[in-house]
């Protein structure tokens, strides 16, 4: 089984819109991989279907049994990360083997005041 | 609750296959080949068809099909151009997966069925039989739907009036996760 991480410098969980994003990805790979692909999306969570968009990907050739690699990529305005008691959107680093599909993630809240925007709650239900 | 937290959402909820019941996919996949992959699954509405539909894409894969998925719903009850021109180029090794063939007018089932006799398969869901014949019949059932929230809530207290949720929802475990997720909607963060 591989052995994939995915590091954001800093050690940062959110960053602004429009900013840089960099980090390294490593690996450790017992079986013969043709690339890996590391992707920026966000996807929606919820009591409706899931949607998901892939915004970015940095494609890693020829890669070493064992090795780590520096990424950097440009984050896009929006959508911001949010909750609400329906739906909640979060973006998310996604480093993927292939063709064997084994991944790993991380979750990245995307948002100007590094906290994900929380939908007001009309009051509970008694 | 946040919607990303709550347990019930649509996909953790997805995450849960069919579980066979009185059957296992060698009998399955052996039944359909005796059908020439001419077969319906038919159940009522969150019975599980869906999901067993999806679940038999990787077994067609491995005995060298290609499936193709089309699904229609009482908001698109026919197929569309662009979906009629997916169809032409399939072939003997192509097996359309059709979701909610019930929903098709009587004309427009029969012009789909005299068109699959070119094609490898076609494997439809639906709610009533006598489209093809039966693959299976699926139903619900309160010990589903029992082990479904327990794995949902992944070791918290399951609610006691899970049957009653069922019922209400006339055994549709689609509708009954839908009124657990707006409950755990509902509740306070701790």
């Amino acid at each position: 089984m591989s052995q994939l991480t995915i590091a954001i410098d800093g050690g940062a969980t959110a960053a602004a819109p429009n900013t840089d994003l960099g980090g390294t990805v490593n690996w450790v790979l017992p079986k013969p991989t043709d690339a890996l692909e590391l992707r920026l999306l966000w996807r929606t969570r919820g009591i409706g279907t899931t949607d998901m968009q892939v915004v970015d990907r940095v494609r890693f050739e020829n890669p070493k049994p064992m090795e780590h690699r520096a990424f950097r990529l440009r984050l896009p305005p929006g959508p911001y990360s949010f909750s609400g008691r329906l739906v909640s959107l979060g973006w998310m680093l996604e480093l993927v083997a292939l063709p064997q599909q084994e991944s790993v993630s991380m979750d990245l809240v995307l948002s100007p005041t590094g906290q994900e925007i929380v939908l007001p709650q009309e009051p509970a239900a008694p | 609750m946040k919607a990303r937290d709550n347990p019930f959402a649509v996909d953790r909820v997805l995450q849960w296959r069919y579980r066979p019941q009185g059957w296992d996919w060698p009998w399955l996949l052996q039944r359909l080949d005796q059908l020439r992959y001419r077969a319906a699954i038919v159940g009522p509405e969150g019975s599980g068809k869906t999901t067993l539909l999806e679940d038999l894409q990787p077994h067609l894969h491995a005995l060298g099909y290609q499936s193709r998925w089309l699904q229609l719903t009482s908001q698109q009850r026919h197929l569309d151009t662009a979906q009629r021109a997916m169809l032409s180029p399939l072939g003997a090794r192509d097996v359309l997966l059709l979701d909610g063939a019930e929903q098709m007018g009587r004309w427009r089932w029969w012009w789909l069925r005299d068109r699959s006799r070119r094609w490898g398969g076609l494997i439809v869901t639906s709610h009533r039989p006598g489209l093809l014949p039966t693959l299976v019949q699926t139903a619900s059932s309160a010990e589903v739907f029992r082990q479904m929230v327990q794995h949902l809530l992944d070791g918290a207290e399951v609610p006691s009036d899970l049957e009653h949720v069922l019922r209400e929802e006339g055994g549709n475990l689609r509708g009954a996760l839908r009124r657990l997720y707006l409950r755990w909607a509902h509740r306070q963060e701790v």
